[in-house]
């Protein structure tokens, strides 16, 4: 026999492995064998290696509780991965696996001497410690975070793929036990898409592994015959591994499957994912080799373990006396079945296990649990009568074992339905929070209902299955026996399945290591309501999140307090249920990138590339470390020469309609009644408030056709506006965004008109012909083009639009066109430097979210006598008010200071007076030029003002008309 | 099949895809339709890649002729210029040519031509609309430049639903999303136009979107259909899947 099979159970036992494949892997450097379908923990227990973890706090060494993922006492690192979970996680070949959270060894952590000093460290010291005197948090810090946190983040860990993936069902059922089974065959008898998710292996549920019967034969009869017909049933799809981490609005599901993340659409939703065992608490309740009566039960039927060779049982249930069949049925000597209550269940399991042999101590409790050196594993229990709630003789009887089972109770595996709305309240009869009530298409069956009885189970599902299909608008079949409210959830649960032991480490929360006696005292402390005491004492905050806890502290509260749990809720439940990973949040990230028809023809002259919204545009052309000399060397070609800008990003409106420019007036600053066909105006818009928002020019090509230009960033915004009044309006007007239809072309420069001449033929260009501000419709190198005679850089110039896909084909005839005259592409820096020489402002940059156009100093774009446009109330309200900064034009002639930056502060003496929004060192004008606002009293011409640059310097500016360069606009009307 | 000729490459041609270079780069054999540049094959032969359509192809259809029209009058001036569309919207309507006219909303309509790509109708349409001399004009809708402002991907194959999945919302699986309807919607975090036009009884959805984010959009479609062994085919491959070819 090898060490793989030294704990073996023959089969049947062992459903989930596959005892015909061998797999070896690793844990802190030595290899192990399991098989196929081990988990980590079943595989490490199966060779008689019990010792998976250490606590957070105590170092305390930590093995299996619950065999199914709900606890952090199995939390393991795999290579770059920490804190998964070895009792849910399949052991591969070569798999390495490490303890985490110790120094040294996980078999001898050097830290553990911590727990020595556990008196010391109260509930709530942390709080109190280390932050008196003023100061010393800084030097407690690097402590505490030494020893803070579990497994250790690789952040050089190679990039996993992750996706996602949207699902759509009529009905879900979440869980895939007697109830969610049963829920799902009845759905789909309706005809519609049913989804059924389970986040173990197999479906099954508690058939796989609970014993419902004397004989231990009704649960796998039951699973056969459910599973058969989940499986002849074809409009069912089965999801196991897979879990469902979050419930949210209208029936919105997060499952989390593989390295996937589902996001599912149901109709209706049915949660029947069973119950949570829950602890008893007693001293030294965390050591390997106590835990949960259905942890035992899973490692013999799931993973053909027999779990240890003499146990004790603390039961207060039917399915105490059940654990303590299945254990000897295993071939487990059971000393004896330690019952809370003074009578054992009436239940014909208690009768089997008289009939074994096995002693039955009623009235009794465990106290203790002995364990080994270094508390490695539990050797014996302390029994005691118990002779109150929580309270016993204090006459200790050892009973040796090295395996102690706790079946005390359960609590709803309720987290989703928490999600989802559903309300809670806390049953004195079955000592256990029950569903009250439940949102619009939310059902739920079995256990996570309150029934434990098989045939209720059963009946709960169907019917549920039934109802939901019904409420998803599915045909109607004929409705199941509608199932009585359970009775066999009473007696289930313990109402006070805790002993407190004098010595303390009865642990009530294992993940944060909480014991009895840390709730009372934060209880003491004033923190007397379930959510403050979870937040001063972290009860419920660990991996777990609540799972075998959140009742506890109820109940600590209610009976410290003397509350009634029935007026108490527990802490608020928040997805997800079980921790996702940040690779399901990351996958599958769309990052839209928007590009020019000549992104690449900017790429091939070596544009560096930034970033204006979702699209990429040209900065200048060049290295990084030419930056300076291009953008110079790009202003100096279109002032001397000629230049060509990609301003395919602009955006771009086609307004059109019998009403099209009572439309403009209504949405712009300016008038446009009287605009000549042929000419273009500029555009400002402003917002209710009267807060500049847009420009660009409206270019009329007919009577009824406006061709509207906007910002970059703002076009989807304008359309948006422009959309939403005319709505309003209802004016016989239509708007289409036609930004990516088309491409376009600034061509700038003394020598543009010479350029585009040569590939324009059938255009008079001439300045007569085409005017400064005249739009034309022509053909440009074969293509069908939008020509605009705009100033924006103060040159003449000529943008150039054309259809989207024929881009490409113009810039390379400009390039072509322009080669003689040596003409150079210019990135966007250029263009903002260019502007400001003439002063123009960029919306968004120059103005922000209040601006109005008065303060911006744009007060011939506001046409005084037009009755109406959007903001216009707002702007003559502001109007009438006195000022309180103004947008002005400044230089700096010094050259030896640097050029201040956007945002840095306008001060007079202790006051902050404005800031500058653009400054750049001119290449044409050789000095800094920039625009800022100041002071109403510092913006006449000639004044000076004093800007705080980096570092706290100050510097002057001189405030001067506008613009810097070429004032009477003679070069662009050229 | 051959590469195409120096003047058949795209770059030689005024109208060009955006991404001609990423399909020059997996080995695009260009070929002339309608008098532009389109993607034909990529090399694996016809039969090969009517294969891979059936279990999941993307095609670029961005070269072929589109128009639109909207505003008030459109569909009663579609109507008298011979198109055939009915009454509800987020319905493709199959012409006499092979086209589908896309009524996006009750005065919208989206004009794809048929993979034979000859235009004419689109053309027609486009000539015909005229800004008219005097007022009142009569009401029969704007031209909207389609051609250029959304790009035109087909997916193809059993397994196209369940990469849409991956990338859009809308459940877009036969029995859920019939043949020739609509979705407007988001893919891939974009607005989108999907419209579902099954080609010799194998699922396919024309994918409609930004024209400047083609390139953004391709990578997309190409990454969430690696799961299925999805691939890029071309238009003959495509005419084959649909019988037309």
């Amino acid at each position: 026999m090898s060490a793989a099979e030294s704990q073996r159970l023959p089969a049947p036992a062992g459903l989930l492995i596959d005892r015909s494949r061998r797999i070896g892997f690793s844990f802190e450097g030595r290899r192990y064998e399991g098989f196929a379908g081990d988990t980590i923990a079943s595989a490490l227990i199966a060779n008689g290696h019990w010792l998976l973890a250490r606590s957070f706090k105590y170092r305390r060494p930590r093995s299996v509780l619950t065999m199914a993922g709900q606890d952090g006492n199995t939390l393991v690192q795999i290579g770059a991965e920490p804190n998964a979970l070895a009792d849910r996680h399949p052991i591969a070949e070569g798999l390495a696996v490490h303890g985490q959270n110790y120094d040294g060894s996980l078999e001898h952590d050097r830290g553990a001497w911590i727990e020595m000093f556990g008196r010391f460290m109260p509930v709530g010291f942390y709080y109190k410690a280390f932050f008196k005197p003023k100061g010393s948090w800084k030097y407690w810090e690097k402590f505490i975070r030494a020893r803070a946190g579990l497994g250790k983040v690789d952040l050089h860990a190679h990039h996993d793929y992750f996706d996602k993936e949207y699902l759509f069902a009529d009905v879900v059922v979440i869980g895939g036990g007697p109830a969610g089974m049963a829920a799902a065959i009845e759905a789909a008898k309706a005809g519609g898409e049913v989804i059924l998710i389970d986040e173990n292996p197999r479906l099954g549920g508690s058939l796989l592994y609970a014993r419902f019967d004397q004989e231990g034969a009704r649960a796998a009869a039951v699973a056969r015959e459910l599973t058969a017909a989940v499986a002849a049933a074809k409009n069912i799809r089965v999801m196991t591994d897979t879990t469902c981490t979050g419930w949210f609005a209208d029936n919105w599901l997060a499952l989390i499957g593989g390295r996937r993340l589902y996001k599912v659409r149901a109709k209706s939703v049915i949660q029947a994912a069973g119950s949570i065992e829950q602890p008893a608490v007693f001293r030294n309740n965390d050591v390997p080799g106590v835990m949960l009566g259905s942890a035992a039960q899973r490692l013999i039927r799931l993973y053909g373990i027999r779990p240890g060779t003499r146990a004790m049982v603390m039961a207060s249930n039917a399915d105490g006396y059940a654990v303590a069949l299945d254990l000897a049925d295993a071939g487990v000597e059971v000393g004896g079945v330690v019952d809370i209550n003074p009578q054992p269940p009436q239940s014909p399991l208690v009768e089997a296990v008289l009939r074994r042999g096995i002693p039955i101590m009623p009235g009794h409790a465990i106290t203790e649990a002995l364990h080994s050196l270094g508390k490695k594993h539990v050797i014996g229990a302390h029994v005691e009568r118990v002779t109150g709630e929580g309270t016993t003789d204090g006459k200790a009887a050892r009973y040796d074992c090295d395996l102690i089972c706790m079946s005390v109770g359960y609590t709803p595996a309720a987290q989703t339905l928490y999600h989802a709305g559903a309300k809670f309240r806390y049953d004195h009869a079955s000592n256990m929070y029950r569903l009250e009530a439940l949102p619009a298409h939310a059902f739920a069956a079995g256990s996570a209902n309150g029934a434990y009885d098989l045939d209720a189970v059963l009946a709960e599902g169907r019917h549920a299955g039934w109802a939901a299909a019904k409420d998803s608008g599915g045909k109607e079949g004929v409705e199941p026996p509608k199932p009585a409210r359970d009775q066999g959830a009473k007696g289930q649960t313990h109402p006070w399945p805790v002993f407190p032991h004098p010595k303390g480490k009865d642990f009530v929360d294992f993940d944060e290591d909480l014991t009895s006696k840390d709730l009372k005292n934060g209880i003491a402390d004033g923190y007397d309501n379930p959510e403050l005491l979870k937040r001063y004492s972290t009860i419920g905050m660990g991996p777990s999140q609540g799972r075998h806890s959140a009742v506890a502290n109820v109940r600590f509260i209610a009976r410290e307090t003397g509350r009634d749990l029935a007026a108490m809720s527990v802490t608020t439940q928040r997805p997800p249920y079980r921790p996702e990973k940040f690779g399901h949040m990351a996958g599958r990230i769309f990052d839209p990138a928007r590009r020019t028809a000549m992104h690449h023809r900017h790429i091939e002259a070596g544009a560096r590339m930034m970033v204006a919204g979702a699209w990429y545009r040209p900065a200048f052309y060049g290295t990084k470390d030419q930056r300076d000399q291009a953008i110079r060397e790009e202003v100096l070609a279109v002032r001397n020469n000629v230049g060509m800008i990609d301003v395919s990003t602009l955006g771009g409106l086609d307004v059109r309609g019998p009403d099209a420019a009572e439309f403009l007036n209504r949405m712009y600053t300016f008038t446009y009644t009287k605009l000549e066909v042929g000419r273009s105006r500029y555009v400002l818009m402003t917002d209710q408030a009267g807060a500049v928002v847009d420009d660009g020019v409206a270019c009329r090509f007919q009577d009824e056709h406006f061709y509207v230009t906007a910002t970059t960033g703002g076009v989807d915004a304008v359309y948006r506006t422009m959309l939403f009044w005319n709505a309003q309006w209802r004016l016989n007007v239509d708007i289409a965004n036609v930004t990516a239809a088309y491409a376009g072309v600034n061509i700038a420069g003394p020598r543009a008109r010479e350029v585009l001449e040569k590939i324009c033929q059938g255009t008079d260009l001439s300045p007569t012909a085409f005017p400064y501000l005249g739009v034309r419709e022509a053909v440009v190198a074969g293509i069908p083009a939008r020509l605009l005679r705009v100033g924006f850089v103060g040159e003449l110039g000529y943008e150039i639009h054309v259809p989207a896909s024929q881009g490409e084909a113009l810039w390379d005839a400009l390039v072509e066109a322009g080669r003689d005259a040596g003409i150079r592409p210019f990135g966007v820096e250029a263009q903002r430097c260019l502007r400001l020489e003439k002063g123009h402002i960029i919306v968004g940059q120059d103005t922000d979210g209040l601006t109005t156009p008065f303060e911006a100093d744009m007060p011939w774009a506001v046409a005084k006598k037009k009755p109406f446009y959007v903001g216009g109330r707002s702007v003559a309200i502001q109007n009438a008010r006195p000022m309180s900064r103004k947008l002005v034009g400044f230089e700096i002639t010094d050259k030896s200071v640097p050029v201040p930056e956007e945002c840095h502060l306008v001060v007079r003496g202790d006051q902050l007076t404005g800031r500058v929004t653009s400054a750049v060192m001119s290449p044409t004008v050789d000095k800094i030029i920039g625009l800022a606002y100041v002071a109403p009293d510092q913006s006449e011409p000639g004044q000076t003002f004093d800007i705080r640059i980096d570092g706290g310097r100050m510097i002057q500016g001189t405030v001067v008309r506008l613009p810097h360069y070429d004032p009477d606009g003679k070069r662009q009307e050229m | 099949m051959a590469s195409a000729t120096a003047s058949l490459a795209p770059a030689n041609q005024r109208r060009r895809s955006f991404i001609y270079r990423v399909l020059d780069g997996i080995g695009a054999e260009w070929g002339e339709v309608g008098g532009v540049a389109v993607p034909l094959g990529y090399g694996r032969g016809i039969e090969t890649e009517t294969a891979d359509a059936r279990r999941m192809g993307l095609v670029e259809l961005t070269p072929l002729p589109r128009t639109g029209f909207k505003g008030a009058g459109t569909v009663d001036w579609l109507k008298g210029q011979g198109l055939t569309i009915g009454e509800p919207a987020n319905i493709a309507y199959p012409q006499a040519g092979g086209e589908l006219a896309l009524k996006l909303a009750m005065t919208e309509i989206f004009l794809i031509d048929s993979l034979a790509a000859t235009g004419a109708m689109i053309e027609r349409l486009n000539s015909a609309w005229q800004w008219a001399g005097a007022a009142p004009r009569p009401a029969m809708g704007y031209p909207v430049p389609r051609r250029d402002s959304h790009a035109w991907f087909t997916v193809t194959g059993a397994r196209a639903p369940g990469m849409f999945a991956k990338i859009c919302g809308v459940d877009l699986r036969p029995h859920k999303f019939e043949n020739r309807r609509i979705a407007q919607t988001s893919a891939a975090k974009m607005g989108a136009v999907i419209v579902r036009d099954d080609m010799g009884g194998v699922p396919a959805y024309h994918v409609l979107a930004d024209m400047a984010s083609s390139e953004y959009l391709w990578g997309c479609l190409l990454d969430a259909m690696a799961e299925f062994d999805g691939a890029p085919v071309g238009l003959a491959a495509l005419r084959r899947l649909a019988g037309k070819g």
